[in-house]
């Protein structure tokens, strides 16, 4: 029933002037609440431009992107914002490889694995992690994570590699097995098998065990570092890509899956190669605000990530110090003289600027995927 | 790839998703339980006399008789120590000792940790600042500051490859001789009679504004703070949400318009909670200047403006999912089209508006960031209520960071760090539990 | 009709809620260093004084400043004087900024205790943070990495700092920057290889102030001049509170004999000196 059948069952030739009258003002005071919205976003994003924009105008562009100096206190002043830039985008990226493959597993367990009653107790969890304030998890970040880090990190990623190195060293052996007795052996049993996996299993033990090694060894000087504020990142990041992962891997229905047992699938093939592909857009959606969700985060970076501006030498240096753009907004604005007009006030605005872009375009991709998934199940 | 291959790649993915289910369930555990069990340290835990003392002399709690009988029993307990103190001091200034210059600078560090343990020495003019006025108020500061008096901490350099090693030898070596060496073993004995250690139920934690740097006394303002700051975002995002919500379900058409609210909603939702703290700052603070310096009520309409999003999606879900029929059988009734919104529809949808509008809550009492510029500050009285326009407040998230951060002297107290960021978090995790339990109910009435 | 009665009284509360809401408050912003002696003085001055609200921020003296400049705080409290831009920029706004020397400051090197150096110099210091010395061996401890502690630039003690010690030459980019005095103290006390500054007031048992060219940081040697590192800690004020005001006893609490107590008890150093 369309909204103008309505209007026109209400509104008839017979009402009174009256009704009328309410009706309008009714209908335009309800929709100058609702461009509170609408006014909301554009004067967001008019007053962080108004104040970037002079900075962009007393140093140019060059400068924020290309520059890895960050000296906003000395004279002269150096603005380069390429370490900051790089440390958010650094965390962003450590968290997502984190969170990503975890949340994936768990909504796949939860849509497709657990059972109804354990469903009802880990949704609520999943909730729970996600209503957990940021400031607590900074405070768990910097109180209790990075001295343990400082005294046992090394263990943590021996752990680490055991956790993720078994069961992935253990598909790989199997379809290595598959592909190896497939193509050689003509007689298949029970004993070749062994032999075949006992063969595989020996180098990705010893690969294994040198990698434990050698990560067990690690000291790590500093707790409050760039693999610190990842982990707790990627823990915070989880319930989002979970509970749309979860919807879109839900609303996908029965028929294609039933479809696909029927034929024979198990239950593994069938999430992987029938229901994820044809969901494909949304679970990609869901990782885009998972990513969106890290890039944003304040409390925890400022106060574990080290603040450090700097690009870690060797790049891949992850229990090194980093900052990012929010944390340096947060913790620069203090200094940053809004009478004098300077640079560095206008400069925390222009990283304001740049994270409100990136997450305009995060939102609107996935908005677009979100949307075309919609049309295509046609809900 | 034969059957039994399969099969295995199946069960191991299986294994991945429990796995997965599990690690975040040990996270889970991992975080919340140091904050559970250390926070409850904050205000269940064995207190001595000198926080009776203090709870009395500060907030006129407990019986002055119960005091007086306690404190003639630690008096009769302390006189060892004060008498050799003072009889010690004496052979100092009289040379009665040889080398008597050597334990002037031994007995100074001696008697400043005393004071730490048992306060201000009988007939001492009351000291100006309250950490000096009373004595250890906690058994397992009192013991760890027994530690500090009974041995020295020296630090031993001796190994040049290795930072130095800490070393505790024994005070008493220090005085050897002399009558001050009785004191230790006295003290090492006595503790519990010089202190009267007793399980203490400090539930006005919560209630009780910080004294001295938060030294001593409970986190009153902040939560206080943080729960003018709730109600604050609530008065103004409630009606906004709940309003653009009915706008959206009832009157508007489909169409570029309804696009481009929607888009802007989740734009909204998707700005970085910074941002909206700087918004707050430069929009609400400098340019309409709604009060003239950091105020809860600045504070409360950018947090409104951070949980907007939420409250609008989850009304509208609501509203979406009462039954047609409802509205139907009201406008077929002669009921007018507002009469029917507010009386018959928005009653239905009720339960779910309050899901959203409780997790909001959550929202806004955890957030930092939109409030760092627009309505915190680290030290200030409770607020009364028509204060808070204008006044800005101590607040459960930003003090958290504040002791955490800041704090001149974080490790001795931790436990009200940890009592803080435990209250947070059972305040939002009871605002979502209420969530939760509001949403069974739902799904209850639609299944049944 | 019931709705105009509820929409009535709504009004009146909220009308008599901006009237009440003149209510007495002093609102202070600034340095972190300043921070401990200000909170003293307004817990003080509260119990004093049941019906005045004194809030205490502490974001850094350049947000204390840029505070007072918009009026936006009563005092701005500040471990540096108003640089000039600051000050032009308050007199085109209308106010005039009248400094208060509360106490004094000696920057304290901070390293864990257990960590066997004793003393430094000036350049070697300056060197640690430019990042040409990286290694405790150098400088006569053990071989282990020098993880670098500094204030947030929105501060006056990193100011200083810049000023005094590094001579206003770059720190290096390894170096961790955290948000206050307090932060700073915590990380040094948790990182056994990690060096930082603070203010003196810092100083306590879980962390070592170092000695400068020979020179212990103490309340001796700050006043004298001798120690390298001092400083006075400012609190400003649109010009002088008028006589008698709320705002006026609060600033002459460090004149004091209790509050000269305080600022003594917390670490710094007062600026008359009582003799006991």
């Amino acid at each position: 029933m369309k909204n103008r059948t309505y209007h026109s069952i209400l509104i008839s030739k017979g009402t009174s002037r009256l009704r009328r009258l309410v009706s309008f003002f009714t209908r335009s005071w309800f929709f100058f609440i609702t461009s509170i919205s609408i006014f909301a976003v554009f004067l967001i994003i008019l007053f962080v431009a108004k104040d970037a924009l002079p900075y962009f105008h007393l140093r140019g562009i060059g400068e924020f992107f290309t520059s890895i100096k960050w000296y906003p206190a000395s004279e002269p002043p150096e603005f380069g914002v390429l370490p900051i830039i790089f440390g958010s985008i650094l965390v962003t990226i450590l968290s997502t490889l984190i969170s990503v493959p975890l949340a994936l597993f768990s909504a796949f367990s939860l849509s497709d694995i657990l059972p109804f009653s354990v469903r009802q107790v880990v949704k609520p969890i999943i909730e729970i992690i996600a209503a957990i304030p940021s400031v607590a998890y900074g405070f768990f970040a910097l109180v209790i994570f990075a001295p343990f880090l400082q005294r046992s990190g090394g263990h943590l990623l021996g752990i680490g590699v055991w956790m993720i190195g078994m069961p992935l060293f253990g598909v790989i052996i199997i379809i290595l097995g598959q592909a190896i007795s497939g193509k050689f052996i003509s007689s298949r049993s029970k004993i070749s098998d062994f032999i075949i996996y006992s063969v595989l299993i020996v180098p990705a033990f010893h690969i294994l065990y040198k990698l434990f090694k050698t990560l067990s060894a690690i000291k790590i000087e500093s707790g409050t570092n760039a693999f610190n504020v990842s982990i707790i990142l990627a823990i915070m990041a989880l319930p989002t890509i979970v509970s749309v992962a979860e919807d879109v891997l839900f609303a996908a229905g029965r028929e294609i899956r039933e479809g696909s047992y029927a034929l024979g699938a198990t239950r593994a093939e069938t999430l992987l190669k029938v229901v994820v592909p044809a969901v494909k857009s949304g679970i990609f959606a869901a990782v885009i605000l998972g990513i969106m969700r890290a890039l944003g985060e304040t409390m925890v970076v400022w106060m574990a990530s080290g603040n450090a501006a700097q690009i870690p030498d060797p790049i891949y240096n992850i229990m090194e110090p980093i900052r990012t753009l929010t944390a340096t907004i947060a913790g620069d604005m203090g200094e940053a003289d809004h009478v004098t007009g300077s640079a560095r006030y206008h400069v925390l605005f222009a990283m304001a600027l740049f994270l409100l872009i990136f997450s305009f375009a995060g939102n609107l991709i996935s908005e677009w995927i979100m949307s075309r998934s919609r049309k295509k199940w046609g809900k | 790839m034969d059957l039994r291959s399969r099969k295995l790649l199946d069960k191991t993915f299986s294994g991945m998703g429990f796995f997965s289910i599990g690690m975040l369930m040990l996270s889970l555990i991992i975080i919340l339980a140091p904050i559970f069990i250390k926070g409850t340290g904050a205000f269940l835990f064995k207190g001595t006399i000198e926080f009776r003392k203090f709870n009395f002399e500060q907030f006129n709690r407990g019986k002055k008789t119960d005091l007086l009988k306690e404190e003639f029993k630690t008096g009769e307990a302390r006189k060892y120590i004060y008498d050799l103190i003072s009889k010690f001091e004496e052979q100092i200034e009289k040379d009665d000792i040889p080398d008597a210059y050597k334990y002037e600078d031994e007995l100074e560090e001696t008697i400043y940790h005393i004071k730490e343990l048992l306060g201000p020495f009988p007939g001492e003019e009351s000291p100006v600042m309250m950490r000096d006025r009373y004595g250890a108020s906690r058994w397992d500061k009192a013991k760890e500051i027994r530690d500090r008096i009974l041995f020295v901490e020296t630090w031993d350099y001796s190994d040049k490859s290795s930072m130095g090693k800490l070393t505790l030898t024994p005070r008493i070596n220090n005085f050897r001789g002399t009558i001050l060496e009785n004191m230790f073993p006295y003290l090492e004995n006595n503790l519990d009679k010089l202190m009267l250690p007793q399980i203490t139920f400090y539930w006005n934690f919560f209630f009780d504004k910080s004294f001295d740097s938060h030294l001593f006394g409970g986190i009153g303002p902040e939560l206080l703070g943080t729960l003018y700051l709730i109600l604050g975002t609530m008065i103004f995002a409630i009606p906004i949400g709940i309003i653009t919500a009915i706008y959206l379900t009832e009157f508007a058409k489909p169409g570029k318009i309804i696009n481009f609210i929607n888009i802007s909603i989740s734009t909204l939702a998707g700005v970085p909670s910074i941002v909206f703290g700087l918004f707050g700052l430069a929009f609400f603070i400098m340019t309409i200047k709604v009060s003239n310096s950091k105020s809860v009520l600045a504070g409360s309409l950018t947090l409104a403006l951070l949980v907007l999003p939420t409250i609008i999606r989850a009304s509208e879900e609501a509203l979406k999912s009462v039954p047609l029929t409802y509205k139907e059988a009201a406008l077929s009734l002669g009921a007018g089209k507002i009469y029917t919104i507010f009386k018959v529809i928005l009653p239905a949808a009720l339960p779910g508006i309050l899901t959203g509008i409780v997790i909001s809550m959550g929202r806004a009492a955890g957030e930092t960031a939109p409030i760092i510029f627009t309505a915190a500050v680290s030290v200030g009285n409770p607020l009364k209520l028509f204060e808070t326009l204008s006044q800005p407040t101590p607040a459960l998230s930003w003090n958290i960071y504040n002791l955490v951060t800041e704090h001149e002297s974080v490790e001795s107290i931790r436990h009200v760090q940890f009592g803080m960021v435990f209250a947070l978090v059972l305040l939002v995790l009871l605002l979502n539990l209420t969530a939760i339990i509001l949403r069974a109910r739902i799904s209850k009435k639609l299944r049944g | 009709m019931k709705r105009i009665t509820i929409l009535f009284f709504a009004l009146v509360l909220i009308s008599s809620m901006i009237i009440l809401s003149a209510n007495q408050k002093i609102v202070i912003d600034g340095s972190t260093t300043v921070g401990p002696i200000v909170k003293a003085f307004a817990e003080y001055y509260m119990a004093l004084n049941k019906n005045i609200n004194v809030s205490v921020s502490e974001s850094g003296s350049g947000n204390g400043a840029k505070s007072l400049i918009n009026n936006k705080c009563d005092i701005a409290t500040m471990s540096r004087f108003m640089k000039g831009k600051e000050f032009k920029a308050a007199v085109e706004k209308g106010i005039s900024p009248v400094a208060h020397i509360v106490a004094l400051d000696g920057l304290p090197i901070l390293v864990h205790p257990s960590n066997p150096v004793q003393e430094l110099t000036l350049e070697q210091v300056r060197n640690i943070f430019k990042g040409i010395i990286r290694n405790w061996k150098e400088v006569g401890g053990p071989d282990k990495k020098i993880i670098l502690i500094s204030r947030d630039t929105n501060s006056g003690t990193y100011e200083t700092f810049s000023k005094l010690v590094m001579k206003k030459e770059k720190i290096v980019k390894e170096c961790e920057y955290v948000g206050s005095n307090g932060a700073v103290k915590g990380r040094v006390q948790s990182t056994n290889n990690a060096i930082g500054y603070a203010g003196l007031g810092f100083v306590d048992r879980t962390v070592k102030a170092l000695k400068i060219n020979g020179i212990y940081p103490s309340k001796k040697t700050v006043t004298s001049g001798k120690y390298p590192i001092a400083r006075p800690l400012f609190m400003f004020t649109n010009g002088y509170p008028k006589m008698g005001s709320h705002l006026y006893n609060f600033i002459r609490i460090y004149l004091t004999k209790k509050g000269q107590d305080i600022i003594k008890r917390i670490g710094f150093v007062p600026v008359t000196a009582y003799k006991k």
